[in-house]
């Protein structure tokens, strides 16, 4: 598998030469300013420096300006799909920006041989008022067709869009699924030579999207070149085979798409494991706060009963709670509750001992409930767990919410988070038969 | 294999050859577009008006009424107009309302097509061109008033009436001048359009539309240096009396309106990418 993937890495390179360059983004830096009233002022500063013909010093920063671009370089292929992928604010869209000439770079150049068009501009140029057929014909006349182009693919158009019956209807009549809908089918019936997409595959439901995906495909087969912009690699990898990673306006890495997307989901949803303690210490409480029973602490053990710093995926691990019982209970249980705070906080893991059948009688002094995991099935990320000590019915001892912890891949494997929603344990194997 | 283009962060007036190219193929490739969007915007317009048509005939009647009424009763004390002073000020209104129309055009059509801006690059002389497009267009419309009021008050027409529109157009393209100019400055600073409507108040009043020419004193001096007045003066005496009084100001406003729209336009291009970066998308 692995060599594979290096073989596909080299192609471009060996078989594609110059003349096949469509784009070609060399050493392009941009700076922006966080100050709205001095961004305001340098835009005037810029627009008289540039019409006295002088140099803007633009590869200089002035106060309150900062690199939103760094030296960007790479070069896109005739019929190629690259994708740009990088945490919000790492300077994708800016980039795409530059590409289609809105605004100037400030350092390096962009040479684009084509038509190239922009899929970010979903919609660019709808008025409400007026009907989808006549926004049909101001919308792709922005993006540059003739009357002549429009007619011929009029029909196309709304036939993708599946608006048929609403083509006379006001545009503000439309639901936003039928308005993006629409704004998408004007796009990508333009037929440029490169295509910038920035984020647009969202629109509209699941149909829809696999409907954009294929189209996508069908006019990449025709030499169409793509450069796809998404914060989800998932779509990077589905349609790209080169991808870029931008972190803070630079270049990370470039190179074949698995290996760009494994390296970004790894720094995004491994970049607080290391900061994680993996274990709470939690100090005495007063008579008067307690309930009985009180959690000292929580942590995880490996098989030999040591505290562990790394937890690893797939490992065998024991995870702790102390308890400090100032009289005896029977019946007692506990639960915990975990979830993945990449997939926003969601519940990924619920044990409750008392639905196992597991109850515990508890006598006075220092104690540590333990539930052993053989094989840790969570994927690596940073989780929070949620502990509660309670007896039976319902009365609860102690709580402690949001224990941080981080699983990690273990040293020497690979694992490409993105498709994989939990580890499972397996054994490959070969038989004759 | 469609030409390379190239974007670098040197000034285009160092690519003077590229420049002209570029302003050149995208005058020629922003005809159909400048349509369509001049189609759209008329369309919406008066789609969402219930009266439509009538708000070009109000506001010069509105005006004449007003003025005619004030002069009737001494209030105020304009002199003699060639033609009758209610038709003198309807007219000279619709030929003013024009000119404002083609100013404030473009900076509110480009401070209106900041979200397309900010998204696609098209030729951005398509917007001011389609807003030439409605000017024309909506004047189109009050030349019914016009026609009505020559009916009414029974002006005889002169054989000029046929250069009129030349020299209306030369109107237009000064107006066109001021507001390509200021639109740019218009998209980053509100202060453009709030104070447009000041000046344009107070150029109406240096400006001979309620009254005719004056010929002394330092308001007299004000009027005449006014850009506006030989083009609207020449404009309004072709096609009333066919006497023209302000020829050699016609023509060297009209000159100075042909070079100055050149510098604009390559002003104007110049000047988009930068404003275009200051505007989030």
């Amino acid at each position: 598998m692995v060599t594979q993937v290096e073989q596909q890495a080299t192609v471009p390179t060996v078989a594609r030469s110059e003349e096949d360059v469509v784009l070609s983004v060399n050493d392009v830096s941009k700076k922006f300013c966080r100050d709205l009233r001095k961004s305001l002022f340098y835009g005037v500063q810029d627009i008289v420096s540039d019409l006295m013909g002088g140099r803007r010093h633009s590869e200089t920063l002035r106060s309150k300006e900062f690199w939103a671009l760094q030296a960007i370089t790479f070069n896109l292929h005739r019929g190629e799909a690259l994708g740009l992928i990088g945490a919000n604010g790492a300077g994708k869209s800016t980039l795409l920006r530059i590409l289609s000439g809105l605004i100037k770079p400030d350092k390096g150049c962009v040479k684009v041989r084509g038509r190239l068009a922009p899929l970010i501009a979903l919609g660019a140029g709808f008025n409400p008022i007026l009907t989808g057929r006549e926004n049909i014909y101001a919308n792709m006349s922005v993006l540059g067709l003739s009357t002549q182009e429009i007619e011929d693919r009029f029909d196309d158009v709304v036939d993708f869009a599946e608006i048929k019956e609403a083509i006379d209807a006001p545009v503000q009549t439309y639901s936003s699924g039928m308005a993006a809908r629409l704004g998408f089918a004007c796009a990508i019936h333009t037929e440029p030579d490169i295509l910038l997409i920035d984020e647009v595959l969202a629109v509209g439901d699941i149909r829809f999207r696999a409907k954009c995906t294929r189209k996508l495909a069908e006019i990449r087969q025709k030499g169409t070149s793509f450069i796809l912009v998404n914060h989800k690699p998932a779509a990077i990898l589905s349609i790209c085979d080169k991808a870029v990673y931008l972190k803070q306006g630079r270049v990370l890495s470039a190179g074949d798409t698995n290996l760009i997307v494994r390296q970004y989901e790894e720094d995004l949803m491994l970049k607080d494991v290391g900061s994680v303690d993996n274990q709470i210490k939690l100090p005495p409480k007063a008579d008067h706060e307690s309930s009985g029973i009180d959690i000292t602490h929580a942590l995880f053990r490996d098989e030999w009963g040591q505290a562990i710093a790394s937890i690893y995926m797939g490992q065998s691990v024991y995870c702790c709670v102390g308890l400090q019982v100032r009289s005896p209970f029977q019946g007692i249980y506990w639960k915990c509750k975990i979830s993945d705070l990449s997939r926003e906080s969601e519940t990924v893991l619920d044990l409750n001992s008392d639905y196992d059948g597991c109850l515990f009688d508890v006598t006075t002094g220092h104690q540590e409930m333990q539930v052993k995991l053989p094989t840790l099935g969570l994927r690596p990320g940073v989780y929070t767990m949620d502990i509660y000590v309670v007896k039976k019915p319902q009365h609860c001892f102690d709580i402690v919410k949001n224990f941080k912890f981080g699983v990690e891949i273990p040293p020497d494997s690979k694992f490409l988070i993105e498709r994989n929603l939990y580890y499972q344990q397996r054994q490959w194997s070969l038989r004759s038969c | 294999m469609s030409p390379e283009i190239i974007y670098t962060p040197d000034s285009l007036l160092r690519r003077p050859r590229f420049l002209l190219w570029t302003m050149w193929h995208d005058l020629l490739a922003s005809r159909e577009l400048a349509w369509r969007l001049m189609v759209r915007d008329i369309r919406a317009q008066y789609r969402q008006s219930f009266f439509g048509f009538a708000w070009s005939f109000i506001p010069p009647i509105v005006m004449a009424v007003g003025f005619t009424l004030a002069g009737n009763s001494n209030v105020i004390n304009v002199g003699e107009t060639d033609i009758p002073y209610p038709a003198y000020v309807m007219f000279s209104t619709s030929l003013w309302q024009t000119f404002i129309d083609a100013v404030t055009g473009p900076v509110q059509a480009v401070t209106k097509a900041k979200p397309m801006l900010a998204r696609v690059n098209f030729p951005r002389e398509a917007i001011i061109l389609a807003k030439v497009g409605e000017v024309i267009f909506n004047f189109g419309i009050k030349l019914f008033l016009i026609a009505g009021i020559f009916i009414w008050f029974q002006i005889a027409v002169p054989w000029t009436i046929v250069i009129a529109p030349v020299a209306l157009m030369h109107l237009i393209l000064l107006g066109t001048l001021f507001g390509a100019l200021l639109s740019p400055l218009g998209v980053l600073y509100q202060d453009v359009q709030r104070s447009l409507t000041i000046i344009t108040g107070f150029w109406l009043v240096i400006t001979p539309v309620v009254y005719p020419v004056p010929k002394e004193g330092l308001f007299g001096l004000l009027v005449k240096l006014n850009p506006v007045t030989p083009l609207l003066v020449t404009t309004r005496e072709l096609a009333t009396t066919g006497v023209l009084s302000e020829v050699p100001g016609f023509w060297v406003v009209s000159a100075g309106t042909f070079v100055g729209l050149i510098v604009v336009w390559i002003v104007f291009r110049i000047a988009m990418p930068y404003v275009v970066e200051r505007v989030s998308s």
